[in-house]
């Protein structure tokens, strides 16, 4: 309930969930931010035959986990750290996608607010 | 005594018997044999208190069918189905719920308890049941088709994918 209730106090701004943030990345920020990088190779990624919807910034814990399920076949609990590290990274993943929509929401009912001094 | 019956039956009545065993032959290997058939549609009052008393039923309640269609003198009995009828009454054969000698239905293969109920009152009428159907389904779009408009989401921004641009973390260097 409490998470529905965060987006539908967003309605009044117009945005949605799944919108994409259309301020610049630097408004509002005293210090440089930092770029998420990439770290597993796309070519690996093909070659595991890992599909395009989970090639995201987290797909090298996945690409190590599915390496320790192909290493270690029925012994699956041996991949539990690999596993773990996975979900952390795409939990953090999500929680970084709801700071930017808080943001997104802060800014334009900033916006609003200019417009409506100015 | 019974032996007196029997030796009378098979020597002095030889054709009785082989006529007897035959019909009732006849009716297990083919269930149906000429006896079966229905007399004549009744013409006459006299007519019709001998195919009542036939059936054994009294004058006032044998209705013989249409003469058109073929059913001779069988009455026509009231269409109850076996599940209408009272369960608690005394019948002679409680399993088919009949009691001896009672006239079966014309359609009484079909009016059995495992089969159908042709007297089968419903619980609420048909407009009711359209009602209730009609109003829950209708009520059901019209509230998809009005909660249009007011759709709830989580608070999160689209999925973060490298192909989509450069995309920034919220710590610095």
């Amino acid at each position: 309930m409490g998470q529905m209730m965060g987006s539908y106090s967003a309605r009044e701004v117009d945005l949605y969930m799944d919108d994409k943030p259309t301020f610049d990345h630097q408004a509002g920020f005293q210090f440089e931010r930092k770029q998420r990088e990439m770290v597993a190779q796309e070519e690996h990624l093909v070659s595991a035959m890992i599909p395009p919807k989970y090639r995201d910034y987290c797909s090298h814990h996945l690409l190590e986990y599915q390496v320790c399920r192909y290493k270690n076949m029925p012994m699956l609990y041996r991949c539990a750290h690999e596993k773990h590290n996975y979900l952390n990274c795409e939990h953090q993943d999500y929680v970084l996608r709801m700071k930017e929509f808080e943001r997104e929401r802060r800014l334009r009912l900033r916006e609003n607010r200019l417009v409506g001094a100015a | 005594m019974a032996s007196v019956l029997i030796k009378k039956a098979l020597f002095s009545k030889t054709n009785a018997l082989q006529k007897t065993v035959g019909i009732i032959c006849n009716a297990t290997r083919n269930h149906w044999n000429f006896q079966y058939k229905p007399g004549p549609y009744p013409k006459t009052p006299a007519e019709r208190e001998a195919a009542a008393k036939k059936y054994g039923l009294t004058v006032e309640e044998y209705q013989p069918f249409p003469e058109d269609m073929g059913y001779g003198d069988y009455p026509n009995l009231p269409d109850i189905g076996a599940e209408s009828k009272d369960p608690h009454y005394p019948y002679d054969n409680a399993e088919l719920k009949r009691n001896f000698n009672e006239p079966y239905h014309v359609n009484a293969e079909i009016l059995g308890e495992d089969r159908y109920n042709i007297s089968f009152k419903p619980r609420i009428s048909v407009m009711e049941q359209w009602c209730w159907f009609l109003g829950v389904i209708g009520g059901s779009i019209a509230l998809y088709y009005y909660m249009e408009d007011y759709k709830f989401g989580r608070p999160v921004t689209a999925k973060q994918y490298p192909q989509d641009g450069p995309h920034y973390s919220f710590s610095s260097q």
